[in-house]
């Protein structure tokens, strides 16, 4: 498990994360959201040792995180960066060397990371000869080359199209099984809600919420449809109900508890029909909405 | 430094893998290695430099034969044979063949036809050498020296006396308290050449580096590479590489040059004392290289594009060309001091070693400065290069660098 605690980092005058502490747990993937300039990029930079924090500690496994753990680390920084004008093959197998693999597994996995992207014909290719996408997934290569103990992508999924992205998620989510704690930036939020376990919601350097999508999903206020024809007028009198929307027969309610829920139910059913009861599972993106409000 | 407890804990060397720093030097051989503009350049220096022996040794192996058109037969004919005779004497690779004339008028439409190259005439002071538009400056002295010596014997037997006693007290001895005539010379040229290779290689060498650090900084692979490896060991992986290349590059340049030097047929001066002077200035070269590489890296880690570098490796081009001038013009007491400055002391140390016998004590104590100089300099270019390169941002002035936090 990879956990920051209490981080605080200035720039200049500016401070741009007040005291931020969450925790990416083994077994899945974290998504790390927040409007531009909310302080992502410099978290992860300082998760990978890139920048120095002015207060605070980042643990790995329990133990404050050293030179030794991170190098083990797979990293994607913002913009991204790999020799333009080198063969793409040869960078991967550089990078692995680096990584301490030997010449032969650092090719070999190279290789094996290029095929399962779909881009194995290209290995011989500059890198600047491939297209941004194709790029970008070299780029994500090179950060699961060593096969990481975590690992920390900031905007993994930008420029890539629905396939790719979704042999990445395959590529991502077979590692996190294998218990690799994965951090990973984003802003498409239905990706988030798709692929997250859990969530991390970064706003003015501040935490607005951390923790399981379960966990944030059952914080969140629920709503809940109800259809009761002919007409759903009448909630608007009920007491502990707040009426979001009425349209006819379909009305969308908060309640202010469970109980209040069911006698709703009850006195809906006795004043006719009910075609439709329903609680809205909010989705992910609508609980970042709503924190970040 | 509250994120990190271990950062001396070196990854890379913790078990028996191949040390990160190697890995990085061997890349940046590899890169160069195949580059293609790299390599044809390289050659073609190759080439120039065998070439240029090669065109100087026949050169001065080459014999210019001149036929001389003699009109008014006798005396011309006795002069010209004994100006063969004082070249052969003297080791002069000239030759003058005879074409007797009966009148100057044709001997001269001879020349103006170019079917003779002189026409030579007696006359009642001397003699009149003609050409059509130039006299070899190297034949007329020749000639007037045989005319001068014949003249010399005649007039002697007349008078009755020696030619030695009319000669006595002419003689001008001459003496260099430094070196000699051909030791000054082959200095000068041996003073241009190492000149213009350290020039050559530090710019050949010295700026790649600069080139590859921003190249790294502005791409961001410096981040990957940082969190992979010790910065330290990426840095000395690369002023490494990019040594070994210059050197090796030097050491091929200066052994195919002593090598076509020897081979060549005329003997050459010195020979053992360039190759001796050769040695030091390998070693000069690699202490000088260094303090360049650093300086390099640093201006590397300062700039934010690579645009950025055209101004601020400025300065560095300076010393570099005031190392070359000195190599070609310092004198005296300037080429001493010259000479204990590092840097430009790869060139003037050679330089002075090869015009004069300077006391060993010199070049080891300049090299020994140099040395320690270059130390001072890789530390402060890492100090400046591991803050620097991952700072984001405009590009930053030495001060600005100098005050960085880490």
């Amino acid at each position: 498990m990879l956990e920051v605690k209490n981080l605080t980092r200035r720039f200049g005058d500016r401070t741009v994360l007040h005291d931020v502490s969450f925790s990416v747990p083994v077994g899945g993937m974290t998504g790390f959201v927040g409007a531009n300039g909310a302080g992502k990029t410099t978290t992860m930079r300082i998760i990978m040792g890139v920048l120095k924090a002015h207060a605070g500690e980042v643990f790995f496994n329990g133990s404050p995180i050293t030179a030794e753990s991170r190098a083990r680390f797979g990293y994607m920084p913002e913009e991204r960066g790999l020799y333009p004008k080198q063969q793409v093959l040869d960078q991967l197998q550089y990078l692995g060397q680096l990584h301490g693999m030997s010449r032969l597994d650092a090719r070999a996995e190279a290789l094996n990371l290029l095929d399962r992207f779909g881009i194995a014909e290209r290995t011989k290719d500059k890198l600047e000869s491939l297209s941004l996408g194709n790029q970008q997934r070299v780029q994500v290569a090179a950060s699961l080359m060593h096969h990481p103990t975590a690992l920390i992508l900031d905007e993994p999924f930008s420029g890539l199209d629905p396939l790719a992205v979704d042999s990445m998620t395959k590529l991502l989510a077979e590692r996190a099984a294998t218990g690799v704690p994965i951090l990973f930036s984003s802003h498409q939020l239905d990706l988030i809600d798709q692929l997250c376990d859990h969530l991390v919601v970064l706003a003015e350097g501040k935490i607005v919420a951390a923790g399981s999508a379960d966990e944030l999903r059952a914080r969140a206020t629920s709503t809940h449809v109800l259809i009761t024809p002919p007409d759903a007028g009448w909630l608007r009198e009920e007491p502990g109900v707040s009426v979001l929307d009425v349209a006819g027969p379909r009305a969308v309610i908060e309640f202010a508890d469970e109980a209040t829920g069911q006698s709703v139910l009850r006195s809906a059913i006795a004043r006719g029909a009910v075609t439709e009861f329903a609680p809205q599972r909010p989705s992910l993106a609508a609980i970042y909405r709503e924190v970040i409000r | 430094m509250s994120t990190s407890t271990a950062e001396s804990t070196d990854p890379a060397t913790a078990d028996t893998r191949t040390p990160a720093w190697q890995i990085v030097t061997l890349r940046e051989i590899t890169v160069k290695l195949r580059d293609k503009s790299f390599i044809v350049s390289t050659l073609i220096t190759l080439a120039l430099i065998i070439a240029s022996i090669v065109v100087t040794g026949l050169l001065a192996e080459r014999t210019t034969e001149s036929s001389v058109a003699v009109v008014n037969n006798g005396r011309a004919q006795i002069l010209v044979d004994a100006a063969n005779q004082l070249a052969k004497e003297q080791e002069q690779k000239i030759i003058l063949t005879v074409r007797p004339f009966d009148s100057g008028e044709v001997a001269a439409e001879a020349l103006r036809a170019k079917s003779v190259d002189l026409v030579l005439m007696g006359t009642a002071s001397g003699y009149d050498l003609t050409g059509l538009n130039d006299v070899p400056a190297e034949i007329e002295k020749l000639l007037s020296d045989a005319a001068s010596t014949q003249a010399l014997k005649l007039n002697a037997e007349k008078l009755g006396v020696t030619v030695a006693s009319l000669e006595d007290g002419s003689a001008i001895n001459t003496i260099f308290l430094e070196g000699s005539q051909e030791r000054n010379s082959m200095a000068l040229v041996m003073g241009l050449v190492f000149s213009m290779l350290f020039y050559m290689s530090a710019l050949i060498f010295g700026m790649p580096i600069a080139n590859s650090v921003v190249e790294e900084k502005q791409n961001r692979v410096v981040e990957i590479l940082a969190t992979a490896i010790p910065i330290r060991q990426l840095l000395a992986g690369k002023i490494l590489g990019n040594m070994a290349l210059a050197m090796g590059q030097l050491c091929l340049f200066v052994g195919i040059g002593l090598l076509a030097l020897s081979l060549t047929p005329t003997e050459v001066p010195f020979l053992s004392l360039v190759f001796a002077t050769s040695g030091w200035f390998l070693a000069f070269f690699m202490t000088g290289f260094l303090i360049l590489a650093a300086v390099y890296a640093a201006l590397g880690s300062m700039a934010a594009r690579v645009e950025d570098l055209q101004q601020s490796t400025g300065p560095v081009i300076i010393l570099l060309v005031a190392a070359l001038f000195t190599g070609v013009y310092a004198k005296g007491s300037v080429l001493v001091i010259a000479s204990y400055i590092p840097v430009i002391s790869s060139v003037a140390m050679p330089i002075r070693l090869l015009a004069s016998d300077v006391p060993l004590w010199e070049p080891i104590v300049s090299l020994l400065i140099a040395v320690a100089a270059a130390w001072a300099m890789v530390l402060l270019g890492e100090r400046i290069y591991r803050r620097a390169i991952m700072q984001t941002g405009g590009a930053l002035s030495w001060r600005k660098a100098l005050k960085l936090e880490d």
